[in-house]
C-alpha cells in the first residue's frame, strides 16, 4: 500500500546577498572570455570539435584545443534559458527553477556504503540507490534525487540501473551524474520518455536531467560531452560542473580558480547552445582547495565556503540557473565536523539565489554513504530553510493582549494562546529527544532509527506495470548491447 | 625568563554586507508594541531607589505593586541621550574596542557553574582558577576581543563576582565584561578595582576597563540588586547592558514577535532608567530568547526554528542602541558532537550580517552551564570559518592569474608554478579538522582542540599587572570580603 510523499519544502529566502560587485563580476567575465579565446579548452571528441568549428571556434585537431572567440560565446549564451522546470513523476513534485526557491538534492555517486543492517563498510550497490531514493522520497528537504551511490553490482550499465532504482522509488525529479557516453545517454533518454509519458511532457516537465563534470584545468571528457548532447537534443536539462582544486588543478588563489573553472563550464554551455539553441542548461561550480601538506581536495576549507556561493553568482552573470555546491563534508563519520562545515555554505548559496544544490547524505568528500547522514543533513537543511524565510509579525503573533493579561512576574504556560501557539513552534526531531532515564538521546542514534522507520513505513506510489516493464526492457537492451 | 608565545592581534568579524531580517514596517510595529507594553502593562522595579528616580521624572509608579508605567513621550525623550557607539577600554590600549559599524567583536561565554577539570577530566564545580586559566586561553585567541569570566568562582562565596574580575584582569590585557556583579555595594568595589587599573575615575569613564551585563527577569520584572548596581555604574560612565532571556511558552508568549516585544520592553525600561540617572550613560541592548520544550518545559536554546535569534540586533539599532548579540552556547551536553556543531554553525556568520557590535559567547556547552576547555577552541574554529566567508574576495590581476592559467594550459598542473607556492598559504587556512597525523589521515578535531588549550596554557602568559596594582586589588577584595560575606 503506497504512502503519501510529503510536499517539497524548498528554501525560499526572504533576504538576498550579493558577494561580487559589478567591477569584480566584469573582471571575472572578461577573464573567462580571455581564457576561452586565447588558452582554449581541450576537447577530445571529434564530433564536439566539429560542432564548435561549425559555429566559428578556432579548432586545432592535432592538439584537440578549441578556442572560442568572445562573440561566439556571447551569442551562444544569449540562447540559454534563465528559468525552466525539473519535472517530478507527479506535477506537485516539480521543481520550478524560477529564482524564488532553492531545491536541494542528495549527494550522488558515492562508492561505499555503511551497510543498513550489518553496519559494515562495503562497496555500494543498486539496492542502496533504491533504498535511499525511498528515504529521500519521505523527506520534504530533498527537492530532487541524485542516485546517491554507484550501482557497482551492474558493471557498465550501472548508471541506467541507478536510474531504474531511482524512478521506482521516488516521485521526485532524478538527476544523474554518471551517464557518461552517447549510447547510455540514449537509453537514459528512453527511460525518461517512459516516465514522462509523451514527447511534450518530456520537454515541458523533464523527469530526468544530467550533470557532467569537466576536467580541470580546461579539459572536457569525451563521453561526458557526447552524452550531454544527447540529453540536450531531447530537451532534458544538462549541467556542467567544475571541480578545480586551488593549488593543483587550479591556480593557488580563489579568483584564479574561479575563473579557470568558469571557463571550463562556459565552454561546455556554449557547445550545447550552439548545437541546440534554447536547450535548458545549468552551471555548477564545486572547486576545492588543496591541502598543502597532503595534496588532498578539501571541499570545506575556510575559503571554500566562499567558492560555492561565488559560483552561484557567476552562473547568474551568464544568465543560467545554478547547481550550488553545498554539504559535501570531508568528515569521515557523522559528527561535529560534518555539522560544522556545511551550514554556512548552504545558507550563503541560498541567499545568493541558487536555484538548486546537491550534497546531502554522503561523507568522506562525497564518497561514503552513512544512511543516517541524510537525516542529519535534513535537520541542518530545515534550520537553514526556516532561518532564511523571515519573521511573521501580526497581532496574533505579537500577542499584546496576552502579555497584558499575564503581566509582570506572571506565567504564560496556562494561557490558551500559549497552548495553541506552542504547537506551531518547530523543534528538531533529532536533538532534545528525551531519553528513558532522563537527559536527551544520542542524536545520531535517533537519526539511524529514523532511516529504519522510513524504510519500514514509507513506500511511494509505484510506477505502473507498463512503465516497469518498459524500463526493464530498456535495461535488457542496454545490457545486451554493452556485452 | 622564558620566551612567551606572542599574542595574536584580535580579528573581529568584518563585513560590508548587511542582512535585514525585519522590514522598517516590522521594526516600527515591534517598537510600537514595546511602547504599548511599557505604557499599559508596565514593568516591575522592586527597588525603592529606582522607583524614586522614575517617579521624579514622570513615570507612573504604583508603590504597592512596584509597577512602573512609562508614558511613551518620556521613553522617546530619555533615549535621545543614549550614545549609539562607545569605547570599551582594555588594560593594553592597543586592545581597546571602539564599537562601530562593520565590525563585530566576540567574547567568551560566561557564568558556567561546572568545569571538566583541565587535568583529571572529572566534572566538578567551577572555581576562580578556572576563570583565570580560561582568561589566559582567551587572551591568546584572535577570535576573542573581550572576555567574560567563563565560569563562576564558587570558591569565593558572595564575593565571587569580584574575584572573577580579579582573575580576568590578571590574565588578559583585553576588556573584561562581567555578568555577575549585582548590587550597589559590589559594583562600588568593582569600580574601585577598575580605578586601580585605569589610574583615575576620569580614565575609567574615558576608557572603561570593564562593563556589566544585567539580566532582567521575564516577564517584565527587574532584579533589585541588578538594577541598583547598574545605577552606580551608569553614574560612573561604565557601560551597562540589559539582557532579557524570555522563554517562549513559559515566561513569554509562545510566538516570536510577542516574545521580542516583551523582552524589548524589559530592556528599554532599564535603559530609560539609566538615562534618567545619568543622561548620556553608555548602555547596550541584549536579548537571548529560549524556547520551552513542550513536553518537558526544559529550556532550549536551539530548536529547529531559530528565526528571531538575531532579530533583537535590529531592534536595538532601531532604538539607537548598540547590541550585544547572543551566539553559541549549544544545548549539547558535551563538545565535539554533531549537535554542538549544528546548533552554532551559523551563529557568527549570521550575527555579523545583522551588524551586532559585540557578541557573547564562545566556549560553554550544556546550555551555557558547563566548561569543557576545548569547547572554546572548537567554537573558535567555527568563528574563523564565518570570518573568512564574510571577508569577501579579492579580484585583481594577481589573483585572477590569467597568465599562470595560460602557462599551464588545458590538462596541465599548477603545483609547480611559482604563483601557486606564493599564494597557497593564503588560500588554504587549515581548520582544526585538517590536521594530518603521521599516517596522512586527519586527526580528531576534539583531540587537536584539547592539545591547543594545553599548548596555550604552557606557552602563553600575558603581561602581569604591576605588583602595586595586584596588591591594591587584593586589598579591595579583602575589604569587600569583610563587608559582603
Amino acid at each position: 500500500m503506497p504512502s503519501p510523499t510529503p510536499a517539497l519544502q524548498p528554501i525560499r529566502p526572504a533576504f538576498h546577498l550579493r558577494l561580487l560587485d559589478d567591477h569584480q563580476q566584469t573582471m571575472l567575465r572578461d577573464g573567462t572570455l580571455g581564457i576561452l579565446e586565447r588558452v582554449g579548452v581541450h576537447c577530445p571528441s571529434k564530433r564536439v570539435r566539429s560542432i564548435y568549428r561549425q559555429h566559428g571556434a578556432v579548432v586545432d585537431d592535432d592538439t584537440g584545443i578549441v578556442r572560442l572567440p568572445p562573440p561566439l560565446v556571447l551569442e551562444a549564451m544569449a540562447h540559454a534559458p534563465r528559468h525552466f522546470t525539473l519535472g517530478g513523476r507527479r506535477l506537485e513534485f516539480d521543481a520550478a527553477l524560477d529564482g524564488s526557491a532553492m531545491y536541494v538534492a542528495t549527494d550522488g555517486c558515492g562508492t561505499e556504503t555503511i551497510d543498513f543492517a550489518t553496519r559494515q563498510r562495503r562497496p555500494s550497490c543498486k539496492d542502496d540507490v533504491g533504498r535511499m531514493a525511498r528515504v529521500a522520497d519521505g523527506l520534504s528537504s530533498v527537492g530532487f534525487y541524485w542516485p546517491i551511490v554507484s550501482a557497482q553490482d551492474h558493471a557498465r550499465t550501472a548508471p541506467l540501473h541507478e536510474l531504474e532504482a531511482s524512478f521506482s522509488n521516488t516521485l521526485k525529479h532524478v538527476q544523474t551524474e554518471t551517464v557518461m557516453d552517447e549510447r547510455m545517454a540514449r537509453y537514459a533518454v528512453e527511460m525518461a520518455r517512459v516516465i514522462a509519458g509523451d514527447e511534450a511532457a518530456l520537454r515541458a516537465r523533464p523527469p530526468l536531467s544530467s550533470l557532467v563534470c569537466t576536467i580541470a584545468p580546461l579539459a572536457q571528457d569525451e563521453g561526458g560531452m557526447e552524452s550531454a548532447l544527447v540529453f540536450a537534443e531531447a530537451g532534458l536539462p544538462v549541467g556542467f560542473m567544475s571541480m578545480a582544486n586551488a593549488g593543483s588543478t587550479g591556480p593557488g588563489t580563489v579568483a584564479g580558480t574561479l575563473v579557470a573553472a568558469d571557463a571550463e563550464i562556459v565552454a561546455a554551455l556554449v557547445l550545447i547552445q550552439s548545437a541546440y539553441p534554447g536547450a535548458p542548461v545549468y552551471h555548477s561550480m564545486m572547486p576545492g582547495v588543496m591541502h598543502p601538506r597532503t595534496g588532498a581536495y578539501l571541499g570545506t576549507a575556510f575559503d571554500g565556503d566562499l567558492l560555492y556561493p561565488l559560483g552561484v553568482e557567476l552562473a547568474h552573470a551568464w544568465g543560467v540557473p545554478s547547481l550550488a555546491g553545498c554539504f559535501g563534508t570531508d568528515a569521515v563519520a557523522p559528527g561535529w565536523q560534518a555539522a560544522a562545515e556545511a551550514p554556512a555554505s548552504l545558507l550563503l548559496c541560498a541567499l545568493c539565489g541558487a536555484e538548486t544544490g546537491s550534497g546531502m547524505g554522503l561523507l568522506e568528500s562525497c564518497t561514503l554513504l552513512y544512511p543516517e547522514e541524510l537525516i542529519l543533513d535534513t535537520d541542518m537543511y530545515h534550520r537553514v530553510r526556516i532561518l532564511a524565510q523571515g519573521i511573521d509579525i501580526r497581532p496574533e503573533t505579537l500577542a499584546l493582549d496576552v502579555i497584558a493579561d499575564v503581566g509582570p512576574r506572571g506565567l504564560f504556560l496556562r494561557h490558551k494562546h500559549t497552548r495553541s501557539s506552542l504547537r506551531q513552534l518547530r523543534f528538531s526531531d533529532l536533538s532534545n529527544q528525551p531519553a528513558a532515564g532522563g537527559g536527551y538521546r544520542e542524536v545520531i542514534e535517533v537519526a539511524r532509527e529514523k532511516v529504519g522507520w522510513i524504510l519500514d513505513n514509507h513506500q511511494p506510489e509505484p510506477l505502473d506495470d507498463a512503465q516497469q516493464r518498459e524500463l526493464r526492457k530498456i535495461l535488457q537492451a542496454a545490457e545486451a548491447e554493452s556485452e | 625568563m622564558t620566551l612567551q608565545a606572542a599574542r595574536p592581534a584580535i580579528e573581529p568579524l568584518r563585513t560590508t554586507q548587511r542582512l535585514r531580517c525585519l522590514s522598517d514596517e516590522q521594526l516600527d510595529r515591534l517598537q510600537e508594541a514595546t511602547l504599548q507594553i511599557l505604557e499599559k502593562t508596565g514593568v516591575r522595579f522592586p527597588s525603592e531607589k529606582a522607583l524614586a528616580v522614575l517617579a521624579d521624572h514622570g513615570v507612573l509608579v504604583d508603590r504597592d505593586t512596584q509597577i512602573a508605567r512609562f508614558p511613551r513621550a518620556l521613553v522617546m525623550e530619555s533615549l535621545k541621550t543614549v550614545p549609539r557607539y562607545f569605547r570599551l577600554g582594555a588594560r593594553d590600549p592597543a586592545y581597546d574596542l571602539q564599537l562601530q559599524q562593520g565590525l563585530t567583536y566576540f567574547t567568551t561565554d560566561g557564568c558556567g557553574v561546572e568545569t571538566i577539570d583541565f587535568k583529571t577530566r572529572e566534572r566538578r564545580p567551577s572555581c576562580k582558577d578556572d576563570v583565570a586559566k580560561m582568561a589566559r586561553v582567551a587572551d591568546h585567541l584572535a577570535s576573542i576581543s573581550f572576555v567574560w569570566p567563563m565560569v563562576s568562582a564558587q570558591d569565593f562565596g558572595r564575593t565571587a563576582p569580584l574575584h572573577e574580575m580579579d582573575a580576568v584582569w590578571n590574565n588578559t590585557v583585553k576588556h573584561a565584561q562581567s555578568e555577575t556583579i549585582m548590587g550597589a555595594v559590589p559594583c562600588r568595589y568593582a569600580l574601585e578595582m577598575a580605578t586601580v587599573l585605569a589610574g583615575s575615575r576620569d580614565e575609567v569613564r574615558r576608557r572603561p576597563p570593564f562593563s556589566l551585563v544585567v539580566c532582567t527577569i521575564a516577564p517584565l520584572t527587574q532584579d533589585k540588586e541588578g538594577i541598583e548596581g547598574a545605577m552606580v555604574l551608569a553614574e560612573a560612565g561604565v557601560p551597562v547592558g540589559f539582557l532579557a532571556m524570555p522563554t517562549m511558552g513559559t515566561t513569554a508568549p509562545a510566538a516570536l514577535p510577542g516574545a521580542l516585544a516583551l523582552a524589548d520592553a524589559e530592556i528599554i525600561s532599564a535603559a530609560v532608567l539609566m538615562q534618567l540617572v545619568a543622561p548620556g550613560a553608555p548602555v547596550f541592548h541584549s536579548e537571548m530568547h529560549a524556547w520551552a520544550d513542550p513536553r518537558s518545559g526544559t529550556y532550549i536554546s536551539y530548536p529547529l526554528d531559530s528565526r528571531g535569534r538575531f532579530a533583537p540586533v535590529e531592534l536595538a539599532h532601531h532604538w539607537g542602541l548598540p547590541s550585544l548579540g547572543g551566539a553559541y552556547g549549544t544545548d549539547s551536553e558535551r563538545p565535539g558532537t554533531w549537535q554542538s556543531a549544528i546548533d552554532v554553525a551559523l551563529d557568527a556568520f549570521w550575527i555579523a550580517l545583522t551588524g551586532a557590535e559585540f557578541v557573547t559567547g564562545m566556549g560553554l556547552v550544556n546550555t551555557y552551564t558547563l566548561l569543557y576547555p576545548e569547547a572554546l577552541i572548537l567554537d573558535d574554529d567555527s568563528y574563523h570559518r564565518a570570518r573568512y566567508a564574510l571577508l569577501g574576495m579579492q579580484v585583481d590581476d594577481e589573483s585572477l592569474a590569467l597568465d599562470v592559467t595560460a602557462a599551464v594550459g588545458p590538462g596541465g598542473h599548477f603545483l609547480a608554478q611559482k604563483h601557486t607556492r606564493k599564494h597557497m598559504r593564503d588560500v588554504m587556512v587549515p581548520s582544526l579538522t585538517q590536521s594530518p597525523d603521521a599516517g596522512g589521515h586527519y586527526r580528531d578535531p576534539v583531540e587537536v582542540a584539547r592539545e591547543r588549550v594545553d599548548w596555550i596554557l604552557e606557552n602563553h602568559t600575558p603581561e602581569p599587572l604591576k605588583s602595586e596594582q595586584q596588591a591594591e586589588l587584593k586589598r579591595i577584595l579583602a575589604a569587600a570580603g569583610r563587608e559582603i560575606d
